[in-house]
């Protein structure tokens, strides 16, 4: 759905708010109160996202004993207790919650049920995997947006225009699921331009772990074998999530390019006779800059939830996959830490999204 | 001020005339195609060859004459079903986003226009709305409430409305403050009243916009909940699970690749009209609307 | 869309240098298919592979290959367990008492010498973990009144504990490395036994191969054990990949992997350049009407039971199911002692379908149709299954309403009896007769159509008899009568045993089904 902002980071049309010239003097102060204020709602948004997700969970007619416990052991009364007991489910919902939290504060996120292994240790593994997958989507998307757009937006109304208004549309149009496996079939299996599905091929041991993106800890070791392999299995499935959000950024690099070049400065510099790319980089690009990573971090956001739709088909063992599951297996902790998780990603992102603007445009004041 | 404001409606009156959106061959386009489907959606029993969950034929059938798109796993007519499926996802997506706006408008315009703490409480639910990924809300909702088309709907109606609260909000806040609002609030005209009849006509024309470009989204996020089998449920022709049954067997190309056909032709011709219209707009409210 | 593609694989040749990645031509080496190493494609049902809590297809597959049993199922045979750990078995008349010999020669993987006493713990610690594979050793147990004898007691005859002991939950563990790993066999041990992680990570059995590193969404790689007492399998290295089963297709044909586990019989139809073994699969499919006029007075209604019966069209049920399967004669799978022969089973028969709706007084009833919208087994969708049984019943003058859940909430409401039409299945838990029982009256499965106790009081009497016999030709007579029985007059339709398909590449060979374990990893070669 249409992806928003959180305030301020976009301004809603014709809000006098946030875009105030101010003067230099306080802005660190300011920049202080923000952060503290935004950090402190987030927080409160998280513990929120916790309790809308438990509810919903109970909401499902279902027995978390019955997904879990075999055709045979369901029949056993202590089979079944000492499931309950073991995962607390024993208790009255109140106190389940309450417990739950408690852990939290002490940064425990309880033990998977479909795992067996703390829910953390499994978030360890499958959030990098995803994030790795979103932000090569995410560089894709700025890169040929940005440039494109740009090209679209010098060339408006012309043939160039046209045809990228055409293709972009087409992006943001297409069914990423279905293009997921449209392309596996043509680009994997009728082409042969890319290895199968999987982060790495089968058997090859990952990099040592300091980040969790395969990407990363490959250059930080140095193994650009292993490098290598790590972006051939990358670019599918990232290119595929990219359709979407190249088409987007296109757009709205476009329409704020356009914008700007509107500016009398533009014409100014233009009537200094400075070429064309400079006018472009130093005057409209910088300017047009501001409200692209904006949507840049929105899109990110939407990104790290599209990727369920991409990665049963290119077996990627990412947090999509394992929502999905966790869901279908009724598994308490691990659908409370998921959402944790993609709470705090996208507060945090929006945070830092709305920080950025004001590093990049000092006129913005933050409030 | 007056100088700008009247320069200002100048400039727009210049535009509109010189790119009324029915005017351009974009939106032309995808006017026809959204047409196009209405008609399949209405008269699918006509068109259709066969009966959509009919069980007649044999199983996995080429595309060729006899079938145009080929038959499924349960040997029924892909062409029938993709008909049919414009019956589910034209009126479903229209549903949910009228409903999104009107529940988005109402609460946004509210929030705008009395402001403090009512302001406060729903926008901190939208916040906590956006904080969710919208297909991951949407897979929970309908995992709660149980996989069915109609629980898809609601599902996509929870995470689209504050999308529309955050417009409407934007545009009272700078409506309220405007000349006339003041002067008809000086004149004793209650909070509903300058809502309904001073601001909704500054607030009407960018919302109905978006839920242009929304009507594209809304059938995306439809489809795709039930590609993941949390809406549609067999026998129903439904595009998204149409995908999911075909995504089985690569080799049966023919079963996804035309109800995907199908989504993409949809979307991008709402997605055609919809921008178009945007550009019609001023562009301090395109952006409100653009990400 | 494809000079949008190019442009983009452009850019990401900028963005990252990974020339190789659009390079064209075939891909990189593939570092699974060569030599040593087996690439084997499963869609993963993983939840540990510590075998006293593991009751999962995947788990059973990889827990085969790195833990020994008392006894085993040798080539696919279910019908005859083959002497694994223990080198015979003797069982007292009665079968209340089997004594295994264990094989002197036998070490785990540490070196440590396999003894009646890691035995023992082993399966006790099965028993008091309480979890999903206890119900195994339900009455039985295990003691070593010597170093190289294991006795298993049951306190009722149990002619079925041979049948038993070869499922890998219940394979043999080393004692000691799991007791340092903070493992236990005491009676608490579901809440004191911490092995689990430890035997996630390495495994501390004496099977032909060990634990090499394990991720239970991703990956599992199986090593070559160099202490193993067998024949040396042929493989040093397996790799089992968590890969959906369409996208298994694909692979196994591309030469990315060598054996694909989950293909359906329409995925499997028409591929060549591999090889494919296609079984019938021990999982039964079957329809139950509910037995409770309380849930409702049509299916509780013995002639709607056989209008149901005899209105289903097999013949075209087992047309959707795909080559190699078979209709289910009665409930037990046609490889196991005491199933039906295929001329028992029940054919399609309208008129008298008709005549028995008639016959009921109902009209033309309205019920709905429980089952699992997310589950498939054996490749086999139960969603399509249930969309034909509508359209057959529909024939008959029976309207049927989907009613599809996800597993989780289906299995509540099937497992509850509220269902008034379920469409369910089930796998076997051990390869002998007496695991169908379950759907006799006031029986697991029986009451979960409130088929109670006393229902049927001949049929339940031939239930008790038949567990307490234990001479084979005895056994297999009386569970036959039990089947006739239950197609003559019951709650239960079965439907069909899908196919068990596995491909593989042509180079390879000793690739053959196992019902319990899908296939013996070891013997490929």
């Amino acid at each position: 759905m249409t992806p928003g902002v959180a305030e301020p980071g976009i301004v809603p049309a014709g809000d006098p708010g946030p875009a105030e010239v101010t003067a230099d003097r306080g802005r660190h102060a300011d920049l202080v109160r923000f952060l503290g204020r935004r950090v402190g709602i987030g927080a409160i948004l998280v513990v929120g996202t916790t309790l809308v997700a438990f509810l919903l969970t109970q909401l499902v007619p279902g027995d978390p004993a019955a997904a879990n416990l075999g055709q045979r052991a369901i029949s056993d009364p202590a089979a079944v207790q000492a499931f309950r007991q073991q995962n607390g489910l024993d208790k009255p919902l109140p106190v389940q919650y309450a417990i739950y939290l408690g852990h939290l504060l002490r940064g425990n996120l309880g033990t998977s049920q479909q795992s067996h292994r703390p829910v953390s240790t499994d978030l360890s593994e499958y959030v990098p995997a995803t994030v790795e997958l979103a932000l090569f989507a995410i560089v894709i998307s700025l890169l040929l947006g940005v440039v494109f757009g740009v090209l679209a937006a010098v060339t408006r109304d012309r043939w160039p225009d046209q045809v990228l208004r055409v293709v972009s549309l087409a992006g943001v149009s297409m069914p990423t699921f279905w293009i997921a496996l449209v392309a596996f079939y043509v680009v994997f299996f009728k082409l042969g331009w890319v290895p199968g599905g999987g982060r790495l091929e089968p058997g090859q041991a990952p990099p040592g772990h300091i980040t969790g993106l395969y990407t990363v800890d490959a250059a930080l070791h140095g193994q650009w074998d292993l490098l290598g392999s790590v972006l051939q299995h990358l670019v599918l499935p990232g290119l595929v999530l990219a359709v979407y959000t190249i088409g987007m950024l296109l757009r709205f690099t476009r329409a704020s390019v356009l914008e700007v070049l509107g500016n009398d400065y533009v014409r100014a510099a233009r009537a200094k006779g400075l070429p064309e790319w400079l006018v472009i980089r130093r005057h409209v690009l910088r300017p047009a800059l501001v409200g692209i990573i904006t949507v840049a971090g929105v899109a990110f956001g939407s990104l790290l939830s599209g990727t369920v739709l991409v990665e049963n088909i290119y077996s990627w063992p990412g947090i999509g996959q394992y929502a999905f599951r966790s869901a279908t297996n009724l598994d308490l902790p691990a659908i409370m830490g998921v959402s944790l998780v993609v709470a705090i990603v996208y507060i945090a992102l929006n945070i830092a999204v709305d920080v950025l603007y004001g590093v990049i445009d000092p006129r913005i004041r933050l409030s | 001020m007056t100088a700008v404001l009247a320069d200002r409606a100048a400039r727009r009156a210049e535009r509109s005339a010189a790119r009324s959106p029915w005017r351009q061959p974009l939106a032309v386009i995808g006017l026809a195609v959204v047409l196009a489907w209405l008609v399949v959606a209405i008269f699918a029993p006509l068109l259709a060859p066969q009966d959509p969950i009919a069980q007649q034929n044999p199983l996995f059938v080429h595309p060729g004459a006899q079938h145009w798109f080929g038959t499924d796993e349960l040997g029924r007519d892909v062409l029938s079903r993709v008909l049919y499926g414009a019956r589910i996802s034209m009126p479903l997506a229209a549903l949910l986003v009228t409903a999104s706006m009107i529940i988005g408008g109402v609460l946004g315009g509210i929030a705008g226009l009395l402001g403090g703490k009512v302001d406060a409480i729903v926008m901190r639910l939208a916040d906590l709305v956006f904080a969710f990924p919208g297909i991951i809300l949407a897979m929970a909702v309908t995992a709660a409430l149980g996989p069915q088309l109609r629980n898809a709907v609601i599902a996509v109606v929870v995470v689209s409305w504050p999308a529309y609260a955050r417009l409407v909000r934007g545009l009272v806040l700078s409506a309220r403050t405007s000349h006339y609002v003041l002067s008809s609030r000086l004149l004793g005209a209650s909070s509903l009243r300058t809502l309904f009849v001073d601001i909704r006509p500054n607030v009407a024309g960018p919302v109905l916009v978006m839920a242009a470009l929304d009507m594209g989204n809304a059938i995306l996020l439809l489809s795709g909940l039930s590609f993941l089998g949390l809406g549609a449920q067999p026998p129903t022709a439904e595009w998204g699970a149409m995908v999911a049954a075909g995504a089985v067997n690569f080799d049966k190309w023919w079963i996804s690749l035309f109800p995907g056909l199908a989504i993409l032709t949809v979307v991008l011709a709402f997605n055609f009209v919809g921008d178009t219209l945007r550009d019609a707009l001023d562009p301090r409210t395109a952006r409100a609307i653009r990400t | 869309m494809r000079v949008r593609t190019l442009a983009a694989c452009g850019a990401a040749i900028i963005a990252t240098g990974a020339l190789a990645a659009c390079g064209g031509g075939s891909s990189s080496s593939k570092s699974g298919s060569t030599g040593d190493s087996l690439v084997v494609e499963s869609s993963f049902n993983l939840k540990t592979s510590d075998p006293g809590r593991m009751f999962e297809p995947t788990g059973l597959l990889i827990d085969r290959a790195m833990y020994d049993t008392l006894l085993t199922f040798a080539n696919g045979d279910m019908t005859k367990p083959v002497p694994d750990l223990a080198t015979s078995y003797t069982a007292s008349p009665d079968a209340k008492t089997y004594t295994f010999t264990l094989r002197q020669d036998a070490k785990f993987s540490d070196g440590t010498p396999v003894t009646s006493a890691d035995v023992v713990f082993s399966l006790n610690r099965v028993a008091n973990l309480k979890g999903n594979p206890s119900f195994l050793l339900a009455g039985l147990t295990a003691s070593a009144p010597d170093p190289h004898t294991v006795v298993l007691t049951s306190a009722t005859p149990n002619p079925a504990v041979p049948f038993i002991v070869p499922n890998p939950a219940l394979g043999i563990l080393n004692s000691k490395a799991v007791k340092a790993a903070g493992g236990t066999d005491g009676a608490d041990a579901d809440k004191t036994d911490k092995a689990e992680s430890a035997l996630n990570s390495k495994s501390e059995g004496s099977g032909p191969y060990l634990l090499s590193s394990y991720n239970a969404a991703s990956e599992v790689v199986l090593t070559r054990n160099p202490t193993y007492w067998g024949t040396k399998p042929h493989y040093g290295k397996i790799v089992l990949r968590n890969v959906a089963s369409n996208v298994q297709k694909l692979d196994v044909l591309k030469g990315e992997s060598q054996i694909a586990v989950d293909l359906s019989p329409a995925q499997a139809q028409g591929m060549s350049g591999v090889n494919i073994v296609n079984g019938a699969s021990p999982n039964l499919f079957f329809v139950f009407t509910n037995n409770s006029p309380k849930v409702s007075a049509a299916t509780s209604n013995p002639d709607f039971q056989e209008a149901v019966r005899y209105g289903l069209d097999y013949a075209g049920l087992l047309q959707l199911a795909g080559t190699g399967s078979v209709q289910a004669a009665g409930v037990i799978p046609s490889m196991f002692l005491g199933s039906l022969p295929a001329s028992d089973a029940v054919q399609r028969d309208l008129p008298r379908a008709k005549a028995a709706l008639a016959k009921s007084g109902l009209g033309h009833p309205t019920v709905s149709l429980a089952y699992p919208s997310d589950l498939q087994v054996n490749g086999l969708n139960f969603g399509d299954l249930a969309a034909r049984i509508k359209q057959n019943l529909a024939d008959v003058g029976i309207t049927v309403n989907l009613a599809p859940a996800p597993t989780q909430t289906a299995l509540d409401s099937y497992r509850n009896g509220k269902e008034q039409l379920g469409l369910w299945y089930w796998g076997p838990d051990y390869p002998d007769p007496s695991d169908y029982l379950a759907f006799l009256p006031g029986q697991t499965v029986g009451l979960r159509a409130n088929w109670a106790k006393g229902a049927d009081p001949d049929l339940e009497a031939m239930g008790t008899q038949a567990q307490a016999t234990t001479d084979n030709s005895a056994r297999k007579d009386l569970y036959q009568q039990i089947q006739r029985s239950l197609n003559t007059a019951s709650p239960f339709m079965p439907l069909i045993q899908p196919a068990q398909i596995l491909v593989s590449a042509k180079s390879l060979t000793g690739v053959h089904s196992n019902a319990l374990w899908e296939l013996d990893l070891s013997d490929v070669s």
